[in-house]
């Protein structure tokens, strides 16, 4: 029996097409061809080949900046695992509970500039943090938090952390309350403890929900820039301490107006987090398999 | 299983590619604003003066003045030009509407479509010249960089070349010649401001020091913020202009950044480590607040002075008003003092300019407009209702520039003219500018905050300046 051709699905999906071709797929096209070009913004692009890609190579910011980015991955565990975790403890059936939740959710739909803003006023020299520890004893002089290179990129993950935590673990909530409850009675007569019945039920029943937000926290981690912009004012920290790879990017293409270059730094991007989304899924997927 | 391997891999790869485009923050709830740009950056370095404030005094355009307009001939007849200013409004609508308003009275049949950009006004405005919509006459500014850029792309009118004389001669001629390129000058100057010390006397006098001495040169500031912080513990509020290093350093260090022939950088000679040396010595000794000091934005150090933290900052006494609206206790306890010269003996024109898009179909209507703006009468109404002073000496004819001031923000109005006119632009203009003003960045911070001898850090840089434009 032969399948009758049919247009009408088909134009269901132009517009919605027609979208990601505007917006999607000719930017990318455009920053492609802008990776081999001179371009400042003002006057017509002017080829160079590859230059701008032999310029990254031998760029010292740039891998300084690929390396902050690369060490800020490390938020996403820790967001896993404290998200994880406050989604076990208000999976219960406590009065209020849902006020609580709605509580740790409120970083979530907050603007990331106003948190940034608020992260400012917390780690400044005069503000609340200093505040506590002189007037504790633990310091005797302020520190000037934000502009020691040794502290700016943990303060940056410490709020990605803060920020992200509620999000996911709405997710994982809703994970956990698709494990069946037959599961944990099961743990329970085998004698598992608290901990034990989460370790072999919660966690492996929550799976699916771990892969996905590995990728997407992975991801948002490796293309950071709000928090970067406002605790560093516009700087990327003292010494490129807190400069992320989107970070130079965008510093590349509207500070410095070598639009061209900033593509080439957009592509190679582009590139590291299509082998590294893929590489991180088959891990994930493999590990799935083997349990 | 295949099947599910292709359908999670093709997951992922739309994954990296929305991962790759233009999108939200690091949390995966929307965030608020799309990315920032470089124009916010040099919007708050040029809070000084760009942020003018009204006094409640006259009306925007007084009905008679002791200045007249400047005449245009040859304008076009039924010209429509386009006119951007840059974060005026809301609070000069009145001003720019009611001088518009003149203008075409002044020449009827051309029609003025005025519009404000603000934060992003530097993206909007190379945007607009990329898209082949750049207005016809721009507020841009002089001591940014933004007028020299613009000018050196070809996309502004050589106005010493299309300007007539005697539009030319109402201007201080050190400001018409601000910020040449090849010997022209592609601006009229429009609002000027002048930097002055404001000073906390609460944490002055604490400090056992008088305001009315406050230091007449830049190398007096280490010893003054130490004798603040060993008196008080509070540190000096000081910016370095990261947009511009070698500006600060000629001005203040009086070092020749470039060779004669303008093909070398020799930004390491012993004036200029001199003058770094400066700043490393103050952050070692903790003397500085340095989240102040390599700020790109003026708010941040403003408002750490208005919050009463520090004992003196430098800005516009047109900002006096955020002292006023944030602190009004440290309004009342606040004295102006001059800037302290460096090492170069002159200070730096600090001015916002109007410029004419160079391929404008109407080149002598957007002259006309853009001279009406920066012409002694239209300079006088705009001084009257905020504190800046115009570029044209005609203006500081009038009585109100002889008066005797009467609110703090005011002081600097009777000897606004001679410093004015004794302003001086002696940068040379600087190849590559915004990348070699990088790697200057890079030096400086490494010499302040990673223990690099300042020597070893400025030839290092000169190096890779000089790289750049072999």
């Amino acid at each position: 029996m032969t399948r009758r051709f049919t247009l009408t699905p088909y134009l269901f999906l132009v517009p919605a097409l027609a979208l990601v071709a505007t917006f999607v797929v000719y930017p990318i096209l455009a920053v492609i061809f802008y990776s081999f070009t001179d371009f400042d913004i003002i006057t017509p692009a002017e080829w160079v080949g590859t230059a701008n890609y032999e310029r990254l190579i031998g760029d010292p910011t740039f891998w300084k900046a690929l390396t902050n980015s690369a060490v800020y991955l490390v938020a996403t565990p820790t967001v896993i695992a404290l998200s994880v975790l406050l989604a076990i403890v208000v999976n219960r059936r406590l009065r209020g509970i849902q006020i609580f939740r709605a509580l740790y959710f409120v970083p979530a739909v907050s603007g990331s500039i106003a948190i940034g803003i608020s992260w400012r006023w917390l780690f400044e020299r005069n503000g609340m943090l200093n505040s506590i520890l002189i007037s504790t004893g633990i310091l005797s002089e302020p520190i000037q938090w934000l502009t020691d290179p040794d502290y700016v990129l943990p303060i940056a993950m410490m709020l990605t952390v803060w920020a992200g935590v509620g999000y996911y673990a709405v997710i994982f909530l809703a994970g956990l309350q698709n494990i069946p409850e037959e599961l944990y009675d099961a743990a329970r007569i085998d004698g598992c403890n608290r901990f034990q019945k989460h370790w072999h039920v919660s966690l492996p029943g929550l799976r699916p929900q771990i892969v996905f937000v590995a990728v997407i926290s992975s991801l948002a981690a490796l293309k950071v820039f709000d928090e970067i912009y406002v605790l560093t004012n516009r700087t990327g920290g003292v010494l490129e301490s807190g400069t992320t790879i989107v970070f130079y990017l965008w510093r590349q293409a509207f500070v410095l107006s070598n639009a061209g270059y900033a593509s080439a730094i957009a592509i190679a991007l582009l590139l590291m987090t299509l082998v590294f989304s893929i590489g991180l899924v088959r891990v994930l997927e493999r590990g799935s398999e083997t349990t | 299983m295949r099947n599910r391997t292709f359908l999670t891999m093709a997951l992922v790869a739309i994954f990296a590619l929305a991962a790759c485009t233009p999108a939200a923050s690091t949390s995966p709830a929307a965030s608020v604003g799309a990315a920032p740009s470089s124009s916010a950056a040099t919007t708050e370095s040029e809070a000084a003066v760009a942020s003018p404030d009204p006094s409640e005094a006259p009306p925007p355009c007084a009905a008679e003045s002791s200045q007249e307009d400047p005449v245009f001939e040859g304008v076009e007849d039924g010209a429509e030009i386009t006119f951007w200013t840059y974060f005026l409004s809301p609070t000069f609508d009145e001003y720019i509407q009611c001088t518009i308003a003149r203008f075409e009275e002044t020449y009827p049949g051309v029609t003025v479509s005025w519009e404000d950009h603000q934060a992003t006004y530097l993206d909007d405005y190379r945007n607009a010249i990329n898209a082949g919509t750049q207005p016809d006459v721009a507020n841009l500014s002089n001591n940014e960089g933004w007028v020299r850029e613009f000018a050196q792309a070809g996309v502004l009118l050589d106005l010493t070349e299309n300007a007539p004389q005697e539009i030319i001669d109402q201007h201080f001629p050190n400001l018409f010649a601000d910020n040449l390129v090849d010997d022209h000058s592609f601006q009229f100057p429009w609002y000027q401001s002048i930097a002055v010390e404001l000073i906390n006397t609460r944490i002055y006098e604490d400090a056992g020091l008088d305001p009315a001495e406050f230091p007449t040169s830049i190398d007096e500031l280490p010893g003054l913020c130490q004798t603040i912080k060993d008196a008080t513990g509070t540190l000096c509020d000081i910016r370095l202009t990261v947009n511009d290093y070698l500006s600060q350093m000629t001005y203040e260090g009086g070092v020749e950044v470039m060779n004669e022939d303008l093909t070398e950088f020799t930004f390491d000679s012993p004036e200029a480590v001199a003058w770094l040396q400066m700043y490393v010595d103050m952050v070692k000794a903790g003397t500085v607040d340095t989240d102040a000091l390599t700020t790109a934005l003026d708010r941040v150090a403003l408002l750490i002075f208005s919050a009463g933290q520090a004992a003196f900052y430098q800005t516009g006494p047109q900002l006096i008003r955020v002292v006023k609206d944030n602190n009004p206790d440290l309004y009342e306890n606040l004295a102006l003092a001059p800037l302290p010269l460096g090492v170069s003996g002159v200070t730096q024109p600090t001015s916002m300019a109007i410029s004419v898009k160079a391929d404008t179909e109407f080149p002598n209507a957007s002259m006309a407009l853009a001279s009406f703006f920066t012409g002694p009468r239209a300079m006088l109404d705009f001084a009257k209702i905020v504190p800046i002073y115009p570029s044209t000496p005609a203006a500081f004819d009038d009585p109100f520039f002889s008066e005797e001031p009467e609110l703090i923000e005011d002081s600097a109005r009777p000897l606004a003219r001679e410093i004015i006119e004794n302003q001086r632009n002696i940068m040379p203009p600087i190849p590559e500018k915004a990348d070699v003003n990088d790697i200057v960045r890079q030096a400086v911070e490494s010499a302040l905050f990673a223990d690099v001898p300042a020597q070893e850090a400025l030839t290092n840089a000169v190096e890779q300046a000089n790289a750049l434009i072999r």
